[in-house]
């Protein structure tokens, strides 16, 4: 079976499983707030020197960044893992004559494309949002549509190695309370790894990093980290390979025994 | 009888490592953070305690609520996941009972967890401020009041995930409760009563009376199982 086949496969099985409208309402529920306070985003331009727009769209991406996307995350990986092992599903995927490696890496996908979609309803709500506020405010919150664009891609990108890390928790920690706690109580701590020096160590503080980041780049009185590209990337990209390779090979190793 | 019943069950499902897990987790805040800034913490006024709860409570009370919302998914999830709860249902016996067996069970755990974590508060507090005489009784009352507070969060969480058949969609209502909590203005008194932002709250840094937020809270429990025994018993009509 060819991987896009595998991968048809597994979108199928997620559905009927309803994930699309918790996702949708984490979407909703994260924007509502940011909705309520429109007018606090007058206060810092005075303070930092960010215009009101830019304020609220990244505030809002912090708040996604730092809890709501990772804990997401979470949920989803749990959906996979547990969509397969009620009714023993996972046993008759595995007496097929399948790689079991490439099912894997179909399931990682799948769970990608689940965070794709999750920060492509936050966008949409944003604007919808944005419009709302611009109405009450009497202020114009709209951002071009690419820039916003490019800061959902950038928290994309960035958390990439902390979805290969929830993964592997999900498919090497057979208990699904142990899954779940290692990873929320990894998400936990971001807040205080990123004023670290030791932040890129850290996988799951990359993404509220980097909308940090873009936030004290908007600012003008709010001096943006000097990044060590290289040194990043290259622990973000042998993070995401090891946490892969590691899940490709223990994936089913509990039911095969 | 059934009440051990419930005990019984979690056994093979890890949360007693998961109990002591978390709240040796949640312990851990207030300990490395005196670690690292107890310079800042002496120059602050104000009882032992309430410096501490201040700066690590947020945190704590984040990991505390997480636990909840995973655990109580998961009590339901053994029940959902291999139709066990259809051989609960023809015992002669209320759902309800059962929704209060497990109730009891996890504030039994929690109540575990905010002694662990009153622990470390003392310890950090004993390390930090070695002059103040009543940091055990101070730690007692703060995760007293802790412990009540929480418990609206349990019942709620527990309805959730008696609710939803998945596991995925319970946690899922619970984590964007949760994060709907951490949102939510600490100054406004009707929003801070949301089950889950109550937890937030502490002793010292409270602007209304402690009373106050007591009879709000025993209102939310009183409709809280309200809410629980109608539910199940219209789920049982129309099952």
């Amino acid at each position: 079976m060819s991987f896009i086949s595998l991968l048809g496969v597994e979108l199928k099985k997620i559905r009927r499983s309803g994930i699309f409208i918790i996702l949708f309402a984490a979407a909703v529920f994260m924007w509502l707030p940011a909705i309520f306070h429109g007018d606090v985003n007058f206060k810092t331009q005075a303070e930092i020197g960010i215009t009101p727009e830019h304020n609220f769209l990244i505030q809002g991406f912090m708040g996604l960044a730092w809890f709501m996307f990772p804990a997401c995350m979470v949920v989803c990986t749990v959906l996979i893992c547990q969509t397969e092992r009620g009714n023993h599903g996972i046993l008759k995927m595995l007496a097929l004559p399948l790689n079991t490696g490439k099912l894997c890496l179909a399931k990682f996908a799948v769970l990608l494309a689940l965070g794709m979609c999750f920060l492509l309803f936050s966008t949409v709500i944003y604007f919808v949002s944005a419009a709302i506020v611009s109405k009450t405010q009497s202020y114009d919150f709209m951002l071009s549509p690419v820039f916003v664009l490019k800061e959902a891609g950038l928290i994309f990108l960035t958390s990439i190695p902390m979805m290969a890390f929830f993964w592997l928790l999900s498919v090497c920690i057979r208990t699904p309370i142990f899954a779940m706690g290692a990873g929320f109580a990894s998400i936990v701590p971001s807040v205080l790894m990123i004023n670290t020096k030791f932040w890129f160590a850290y996988p799951m503080a990359y993404p509220f990093f980097a909308v940090t980041n873009e936030y004290a780049k908007l600012a003008e009185r709010m001096a943006p980290n000097s990044i060590d590209y290289v040194l990043w990337g290259s622990i973000a990209l042998s993070v995401t390979l090891i946490c892969i390779f590691v899940s490709c090979f223990c994936f089913g190793q509990g039911e095969r025994r | 009888m059934s009440g051990f019943l419930e005990l019984k069950k979690v056994k093979r499902t890890g949360l007693w490592p998961a109990v002591f897990g978390g709240g040796i987790l949640a312990a851990l805040v207030p300990i490395i953070n005196t670690a690292v800034r107890k310079e800042v913490f002496l120059q602050m006024e104000g009882s032992a305690l309430a410096i501490l709860m201040n700066e690590n409570w947020q945190m704590m009370a984040m990991l505390n609520l997480l636990f909840v919302a995973a655990s109580a998914c998961l009590l339901y999830h053994t029940e959902y996941g291999d139709n066990a709860i259809q051989r609960m249902n023809t015992l002669p016996q209320r759902e309800s009972k059962m929704f209060f067996d497990k109730f009891f069970l996890l504030s039994a755990f929690c109540l575990i967890m905010f002694t662990i974590e009153g622990a470390g508060l003392a310890f950090s507090a004993v390390h930090c401020f070695p002059g103040d005489g009543k940091i055990l009784r101070d730690a007692a009352i703060n995760m007293g009041y802790a412990f009540v507070l929480i418990l609206p969060g349990v019942l709620f969480m527990l309805l959730i995930s008696a609710a939803c058949k998945n596991m995925w969609i319970s946690l899922g209502i619970g984590v964007i409760c949760v994060f709907t909590a951490t949102m939510l203005p600490g100054d406004n008194f009707a929003l801070s009563l949301f089950p889950f932002a109550l937890p937030f709250h502490i002793i010292p840094g409270a602007k209304v009376l402690a009373e106050k937020y007591m009879i709000a809270l025993g209102g939310e429990m009183v409709l809280g199982i309200l809410a629980a025994i109608t539910f199940f018993k219209v789920r049982r009509l129309f099952a």
